[in-house]
Order: C-alpha cells, then sequence, then structure tokens
C-alpha cells in the first residue's frame, strides 16, 4: 500500500519555470528577516566577545557553575519534550479520533493553560503543588499524609509547569496533522488486514512526524529559554546565569551564554531536520479525514465524559487557581487549604481606574498586527523552505527560528539597540519610544511559531500535488491560491493562534521594550504583584484568560465554518479540528 | 478559506487602524518620564504631590514601574534615544555603574547640596533619597519574639534550621548587597573565607530561595518559614498595606544600611522637567512626609529621623560598603557557584 499513496523518500522533481517563484519570494522574506533578526543578533554575537574577552566569557561554560547550568538547561528541556509530547498527542488523538460526551468543551480548554500569564501563572502551580499548597493541605488534612512528602519542587516543579503549559505546541500541530490526514490510508491499511496497533505503527505515526518534530522543536527551544519556572523553583538553569550575570552587569558574559543557549537549540533543531529528512511521509491525495468514533456501550460513554472531565479539571486548576486568587482578600489566604474570605474588590478595583483598560487595548491591538504579519512572513517563508532546492535552506530555517530560542529579554535589548537612532542597519528607522516596536517585538519572537506549524503540513504535502496544478496550465500564483494554500491553512492558523495568544502574555521582552503609559498587559500584572497588589494582578490575570478563551472559542467556530454543512464528519480547523 | 481569509483581512485592517489612531505613543518634547522601581503607590502618591506644587506638568508625568535592575539595562539600551528624564530607586552600585556607563547626567547643583556628602556621587551624577536598612524579620504568627533570632549570627544556629527563607541573591540588589555586608563582616578585606563558610551555613538553614519578593512576602504569609531578611522600608510596607505579620528584629549587631538614590538621565527629552522634579522630590517637605507615610529614612538635611523609627530601636552595622562594590560580583559569582544550594 506504500507504493503510490505514501512516499518512503523525496521525489526528485525537474524544475519548471514555476520554481522561478520561489526565489522570488524568498527575497522580501530574507530581507525582512535579515533586517528584524539577522542584524540584532549579530549585534549580541559582537557583545559576547567583549568584557573579560571572547575566550574566558565561552570558557566559563565549560566546566563551572554555566556549564552545570546548560546541562540542567538541557535536561529539563530534554524531560519537558518528552512530558509534554506524551499529554499534547494523547490529548490531540482522543478529542480527534473519538466522540464522546463534553469533547467540544474539553478541546476548546485544551489550549486554555498556554493562556497562563507567566509571571501568576506559574505562582499558580506553587499554590497547587508545593508544601503549602491546595493539593498537599489537601491530602495532609483528608489522609494525614505529610506536605512535604506530597510537594513538587526543584526540577520536577519546572518539568510540571512546563508539561501543564507548553503541551498545546504538540496538541496543536497533532491537531491539525490528524485533521489534515487521509482517512482513506488508514482504512486502505485496515482492509488489507492490518490490526489497530499495526496501523498506528505503520500509518498513522509515521505521517504524524512532520508535526511530532514540530512540537517537539517549539518546546525544547522554549524550555531552553524558559526563565519564570526555574527561578520559581530555583533551578540553576542558563537562562537564570544569564540574568544573573546581567544583574553583575557583565553583558558580554551574558551575551555569551545567550549565544550557547541559541546554539544548543540550532544543534536541537538541525539534528530535529535531519531526522524529519531521512524520513519523508505525504500523502498524495486531499485529505479525507477519517470519522471520529464513538464508544459502543453507555458504560464506555460515561467513562469517557467522566475521564475528559478530571482531564479538563486537572488542565485547568492553575487557571482555577488565579480565579480563585482573583476573588480572595490579600493577604488573608494563610494557612487555609482554601481562601476564607472572598471580595468583588480586585475587579472593582480594576473597572473604576480610568487607564485600568487600556492594557488590555495595547495587548489585544499590537499581537492582532503582529500575527498579521507573521502569516504573511511565515506562511511564505514554510513555502520558500520546502520548496528550496539550492543549499542555504538549513540556514533559512535556523534563522527564523532563531528568536524562539533566545531568552525574551534578549530580543527586546537586541532591538532596542538596533532600533534606538537612525543608522545604517535599521534603514533610519527609530522605534524606541514608539508603539510600534511592541508589534516588531511579538512579530520576530512569534513568527517561528506560524512558520513551524506552516512547515509541518507542507512537509506533509507532495509538491506533486502542485506539479500537477502546474502541468494543467495554471500559474504559479494560482497553484498557491488554489492547491497549496487551502491544505496548508490548519497549519497556519494553528500557528497564528499561538502566535496570537503568546502575544497577548508576552512579558520578558515587553519589560524592556514598551513605550511609557503604554503598558501590555502582562507588565501590567507584573507591576501589579511587584507592588504586591496580588489580587488585582490575579483578577488582570482572569481577564487575559476570559479574553483568549473567547479568541479559543471564535476560532473554534470558525474552523467548523461552511464546511461543516458540506459533511457533517468533516472537522473543525482549529483547535478542535 | 475564503471566509477565513476575508477574517484575517478584516482583523488586520482592524489592528491597523486602532493601532494608528486609539493609543497615542507616549514620550515627545512636554512632560515627563520617570522609571521607577519605587512602590507603585509611593510613586504615584509623590507624582500626585508633584503636579499640585507644579500645575504646568497636570497630567504629563508618565510613571513606568519596574525593577532597579530592569531601570538600568533599559536606561543603558536607550542610550541613543533616551526615553526616560529620571530613575528614581536604585542601589548606589547600580547608580554608580550607569554613571560611569555615561548615562547620566549631574542633578541641579541646589538640589546636590541638600544631600551630605556620604549619600551621594561626588560628582552629583546621583543622590542618595533615602537609607535602606537591612533587616531580620520574622512572621509574628509563628515566632514569640522570644522564639525569634536576636542577631544576624543566630541565623546560623541549628535551631533555625529550614526556617529561613531568603530573596533569590544574585538576581536582586537588595540581597547581593545584604549577603556582600555579611561576608565583609565577618572577613578580612584579603581573606574572605570567614564570610563565605557563615554563607555556608546559612544555606544549610536555608529552607528555599524565594524568586521575586511578592513570592517571599507570600512564603512566609502562609507560614512556609518563620524568618527572611529584607529591606525595612518593604516590610513595614507590606505590614500596613495587607496585615502582614511581619515583624523587624533590632539586630544586636546593627543592621547594614545601604544608600538608595535617584538621577537625572543624560539628554532626556525633558531636561528642565526633571530638574523640577528632582527639586521637588529631594525637599525637605515632600522627604518628612515620605517618611512619615511610607517608612523612608530622608538623606535630605533637615528632613528629620521619621517618628516611626526610634521605636525600632535599630543602629547601623558598620559595613566597608567601598570593599563591597569593589568585591561583590567576586563573592556573589562564588556564593552562586560554590555554596547555594550545595549544604
Amino acid at each position: 500500500m506504500s507504493a503510490p499513496v505514501v512516499q518512503t523518500r523525496r521525489r526528485k522533481l525537474p524544475s519548471p519555470d514555476g520554481d522561478r517563484f520561489v526565489y522570488v519570494l524568498a527575497v522580501p522574506v530574507v530581507l525582512v528577516l535579515l533586517f528584524l533578526v539577522v542584524i540584532p543578533m549579530a549585534t549580541t554575537a559582537v557583545t559576547s566577545a567583549g568584557g573579560n574577552g571572547f575566550a574566558a566569557n565561552y570558557g566559563s561554560l565549560f566546566g563551572g557553575s554555566s556549564g552545570q547550568a546548560l546541562l540542567l538547561s538541557l535536561v529539563s528541556s530534554l524531560l519537558s519534550v518528552f512530558f509534554c509530547g506524551l499529554l499534547g498527542t494523547l490529548l490531540a488523538v482522543l478529542l480527534h479520533r473519538f466522540d464522546f460526551p463534553g469533547r467540544r468543551a474539553l478541546s476548546v480548554f485544551a489550549v486554555l493553560p498556554m493562556a497562563l500569564p507567566p509571571l501568576i501563572g506559574a505562582v499558580s502551580f506553587v499554590l497547587l503543588y508545593s508544601e503549602t499548597g491546595i493539593l498537599p493541605r489537601t491530602l495532609s488534612a483528608l489522609l494525614g499524609i505529610d506536605a512535604a512528602s506530597t510537594s513538587v519542587g526543584g526540577l520536577a516543579g519546572v518539568v510540571l509547569v512546563h508539561a501543564f503549559t507548553m503541551y498545546p505546541y504538540f496538541y496543536l500541530s497533532v491537531s491539525a496533522a490528524l485533521a489534515g490526514m487521509d482517512g482513506s490510508l488508514e482504512e486502505a491499511a485496515t482492509n488489507l488486514g492490518a490490526g489497530r496497533v499495526r496501523v498506528w505503527r505503520t500509518v498513522l505515526l509515521p505521517m504524524l512526524t512532520p508535526a511530532l518534530v514540530s512540537g517537539a522543536l517549539l518546546t525544547f527551544m522554549m524550555s531552553m529559554a524558559s526563565f519564570t519556572a526555574p527561578q520559581l523553583y530555583n533551578v540553576q538553569t542558563l537562562t537564570m546565569e544569564i540574568v544573573s550575570a546581567r544583574t553583575s552587569g557583565n553583558a558580554a558574559l551574558a551575551a555569551a551564554q545567550s549565544t550557547a543557549l541559541s546554539v544548543v537549540s540550532i544543534v536541537f533543531l538541525l539534528s530535529m531536520r535531519w531526522y524529519q529528512g531521512r524520513r519523508v511521509h505525504r500523502s498524495l491525495s486531499k485529505g479525507t479525514p477519517s470519522a471520529r468514533r464513538a464508544p459502543a456501550s453507555a458504560g464506555a460513554k460515561f467513562a469517557a465524559a467522566l475521564g475528559s472531565l478530571l482531564l479538563t479539571v486537572v488542565l485547568l486548576a492553575p487557571v482555577l487557581v488565579i480565579v480563585l486568587v482573583s476573588f480572595s482578600v490579600d493577604g488573608a489566604w494563610t494557612t487555609q487549604v482554601l481562601p476564607t474570605e472572598y471580595t468583588l474588590d480586585n475587579y472593582l478595583e480594576i473597572f473604576s481606574e480610568p487607564q485600568s483598560l487600556l492594557p488590555i487595548s495595547v495587548s489585544v491591538q499590537t499581537s492582532l498586527l503582529a500575527t498579521a504579519f507573521a502569516i504573511v512572513v511565515g506562511a511564505a517563508a514554510a513555502w520558500v523552505v520546502a520548496r528550496w532546492r539550492k543549499p542555504g535552506r538549513g540556514l533559512l530555517d535556523v534563522v527564523i527560528m532563531l528568536p524562539w530560542a533566545l531568552p525574551g529579554t534578549v530580543i527586546g535589548v537586541n532591538l532596542v539597540t538596533a532600533f534606538n537612532e537612525p543608522g545604517v542597519g535599521n534603514l533610519g528607522l527609530t522605534l524606541v519610544g514608539t508603539l510600534w516596536i511592541l508589534p516588531v517585538a511579538y512579530f520576530v519572537r512569534f513568527v517561528p511559531l506560524v512558520f513551524r506549524s506552516t512547515s509541518a503540513s507542507l512537509d506533509q504535502l507532495d509538491p506533486a500535488l502542485e506539479e500537477a496544478a502546474r502541468n494543467l496550465g495554471a500559474g504559479p500564483l494560482r497553484v498557491l491560491r488554489t492547491v497549496t494554500l487551502p491544505l496548508v491553512m490548519r497549519g497556519v492558523l494553528a500557528g497564528a493562534l499561538l502566535a496570537f495568544v503568546d502575544g497577548v502574555g508576552e512579558y520578558v521582552a515587553s519589560v524592556v521594550i514598551y513605550p511609557p503609559g503604554l503598558p501590555p498587559m502582562s507588565v501590567e500584572i507584573y507591576n501589579r504583584i511587584y507592588s504586591s497588589e496580588f489580587g488585582t494582578a490575579a483578577a488582570y490575570g482572569a481577564l487575559q484568560i476570559v479574553l483568549i478563551l473567547i479568541v479559543l472559542a471564535v476560532s473554534n467556530r470558525l474552523g467548523q465554518g461552511p464546511r461543516q454543512k458540506r459533511s457533517a464528519a468533516a472537522p473543525a480547523v482549529v483547535p478542535t479540528a | 478559506m475564503r471566509r477565513i481569509l476575508s477574517l484575517i483581512t478584516g482583523m488586520t485592517l482592524f489592528a491597523g487602524l486602532t493601532a494608528g489612531c486609539g493609543l497615542n505613543a507616549a514620550g515627545g518634547d512636554d512632560g515627563l518620564t520617570i522609571y521607577t522601581a519605587r512602590d507603585k503607590a509611593l510613586a504615584e502618591s509623590v507624582v500626585k504631590d508633584f503636579e499640585e506644587a507644579n500645575p504646568e506638568y497636570k497630567g504629563k508625568v508618565r510613571l513606568l514601574t519596574l525593577g532597579a535592575q530592569e531601570a538600568a539595562e533599559r536606561i543603558s539600551a536607550e542610550r541613543g534615544r533616551p526615553q526616560a528624564d529620571i530613575w528614581w530607586g536604585g542601589s548606589s552600585q547600580q547608580l554608580d555603574h550607569a554613571a560611569n556607563d555615561g548615562v547620566l547626567a549631574p542633578v541641579p547643583d541646589q538640589v546636590r547640596d541638600r544631600i551630605p556628602e556620604r549619600y551621594r556621587d561626588e560628582q552629583g551624577r546621583w543622590v542618595g533619597e533615602m537609607i535602606l536598612a537591612e533587616v531580620v524579620f520574622y512572621n509574628d504568627q509563628m515566632l514569640t519574639p522570644e522564639q525569634a533570632p536576636k542577631d544576624w549570627d543566630d541565623l546560623i544556629k541549628p535551631e533555625f534550621k529550614d526556617k529561613i527563607i531568603v530573596r533569590d541573591v544574585a538576581a536582586s540588589g537588595t540581597m547581593r548587597s545584604i549577603y556582600s555586608a555579611m561576608i565583609s563582616r565577618n572577613s578580612t578585606p584579603d581573606n574572605p573565607e570567614p564570610g563565605y563558610e557563615w554563607l555556608r551555613q546559612l544555606d544549610a538553614n536555608t529552607k528555599v530561595y524565594a524568586a521575586n519578593p511578592t513570592d517571599l512576602y507570600l512564603r512566609i504569609q502562609r507560614q512556609e518559614a518563620p524568618i527572611s531578611v529584607w529591606n525595612l522600608q518593604d516590610v513595614m510596607l507590606q505590614q500596613k498595606k495587607s496585615g502582614a505579620p511581619f515583624k523587624p528584629v533590632a539586630t544586636t549587631s546593627g543592621v547594614p544600611q545601604l544608600i538608595d538614590g535617584v538621577a537625572k538621565v543624560k539628554d532626556g527629552p525633558n531636561g528642565a522637567a526633571a530638574d523640577a522634579f528632582l527639586d521637588f522630590l529631594l525637599s525637605v517637605d515632600e522627604q518628612k512626609k515620605l517618611g512619615e507615610e511610607h517608612f523612608q529614612i530622608p538623606t535630605v538635611e533637615g528632613a528629620g529621623e521619621p517618628s516611626w523609627l526610634a521605636p525600632l530601636g535599630l543602629h547601623e552595622m558598620p559595613v566597608d560598603w567601598e570593599l563591597v562594590g569593589g568585591k561583590e560580583s567576586e563573592w556573589i559569582a562564588h556564593w552562586s557557584d560554590r555554596i547555594k544550594n550545595q549544604n
């Protein structure tokens, strides 16, 4: 069954005139990336040779605390990838292959943990699972188990936070892949006598490879650059070292450590590319998705519903904690399992201040703008990379992914340095102090999401489909519009959704660049935490979560769109897919 | 497909339009921009007073609340096109660093002259606004005054094992100063080893390192452990604002005292407004008010001592801050590499 439909290696195609279009499209994409990514990044690399000198800065990475920190970052990132992959893939399969009561609701909530505002989100994990957290205190109150023995801390805590907040990178890309997958392949395999396990092993999982690679890359790089969770659980990762080097005023050492961080991520990126390149699995047909299976008996239905309810509660627990804190009185929740005094004051305080809605408006508008550009550039870049036949393909990939691997502070400082006075490198453009710097930063930071998830969709698609259209006389633009785009749209949208949601919650880069008087939401939340207005910070967090919930619900509805009318079994795009 | 594309186009247009007209970027040639690490309520009350005294700036003062280190980084990164006029709230080490980096301008002479020499930069590139006392404090719902530590050296006694939470040291200016003060107090200038040994024993007694000040307050309030070290002003503000059960200790060997200051950013957009603000902030009346209401210990001559201070019975611990300034990076790096979490 594999011969005509699933290819096991890349097909060599002749290079017709239409291929020139790839290189024409590549020019603006490369220019944008050069301007916004490469030049600012080069500035950082140059900085890393200063201070105590190149040798001393990079030498500290071998042995010593920086070396250990690098190792710790690596271990926590690999563990995070493993658990996120497990959780995200299982959830995607559960929600897209089976039909059971509560599935629709769960599919909206499944992406919500990503909306957790970074700082307060991590605090909510502490309030849940630390020694004085809800869970250990409940267990100790009910069963008399010592709270210290059931608490989560250290490396396990970091991996816990990562697993529960980053699994959507797997969930969304696997969902998009499952939705775009051709159900006839599976049927064919089953008809040929393959058992369920064998179908998964030989047909479904290989087809999911691009999606899994994309999820693994995003998760790995994000864990490498993660700062809030290691700080809260006091795990000395490389990002912690970077901050401490900066605090000591050693910007050169910090730049060297940032460079090392991105090198590790690039190595991971290249090895994943190599792995994926060895096993290309594409579908030649236009996806006719397989139908969702409903549990047979009433008992199974009940079990599925109960299971999904439990799962929802576990996944949503951190979100619920934020909501709980937003209704409780500051400082009143001390030794009790749950807060004892409740109030509406935190919300009243936000809504009674004239300027309080400004941060929401700043975040929404700048993220929308950034997402729009990310869709255009990210999708175009993904297509260019996928169809590029000359050397330099990997380089382009690395350039786009680079900002994702770097801590947000580094991106922020890069941008401020590159755009704070008119010069040759920035074409006389100054962004510092204007609102434009926020969308630019979000664009740079989140274009990898659209790129990666579009690439995953493209990798599932055989170029022969485009070839066929061209042979039938369609011009390159028409091929893109009528063949390629419709087939990869799910991937583009999954990436765009991630980009928007991450943009609304972005903190680390924003805090370095936001113009005075126009704080984005996450910065406002941080400022409130900083001035110990924990309740109102949580109230802002809750508003942010509601906002993102609305976006998710709308995109979910949107995905069902007209397609749903034509065929009841067809899946939605995002995130139900 | 078409529906999705039209939606995307619509959203882009919406974002473009509203970004164009709905939000006005701050900055520009009038008004005043302040980067501050001070407590938000405190900073807002000072700005309100300032606007009342100088009506021409009414509604034109922009406050950016951020950590002192973030303020330092931002000001340094923006050197080509400075956005801030004032940097309000930073340790003398951080301010010195920025001054030597060439991003600070001298404060007006009449303001500088109000501050005694020991509390400011020689060239007037920054001035101390207040003295920050670094104290031991405890949760008085968990310990009685008799059970609480009486001196810094009590912190390393076996009875306080796992009873101490410390704000993570390397990333915090306050903590770096406290730990450096402890090293300098226990060591001779050329041999920090006894100081390291003291911190080793403190690390053994430390239950956990808190990620940030709020995390620290929460953990102590939630009774994870009763004892910590932090600056007196924040401890008192927490007590007043949210009724936190925090009690500072008048340690027998004294409390290290840091200078926390304010500076004018070089080539900031509104130099005249910056001068006016500094003149106001460092006036005797405003400093007296801050002292009484926000637990500051003023440096300005004539502002006197706030009334709440004497009953606490604190006295200064002698610390060679010059030595600390020179050695801090080395000492804290050693602590991070060799001592933290290893005992």
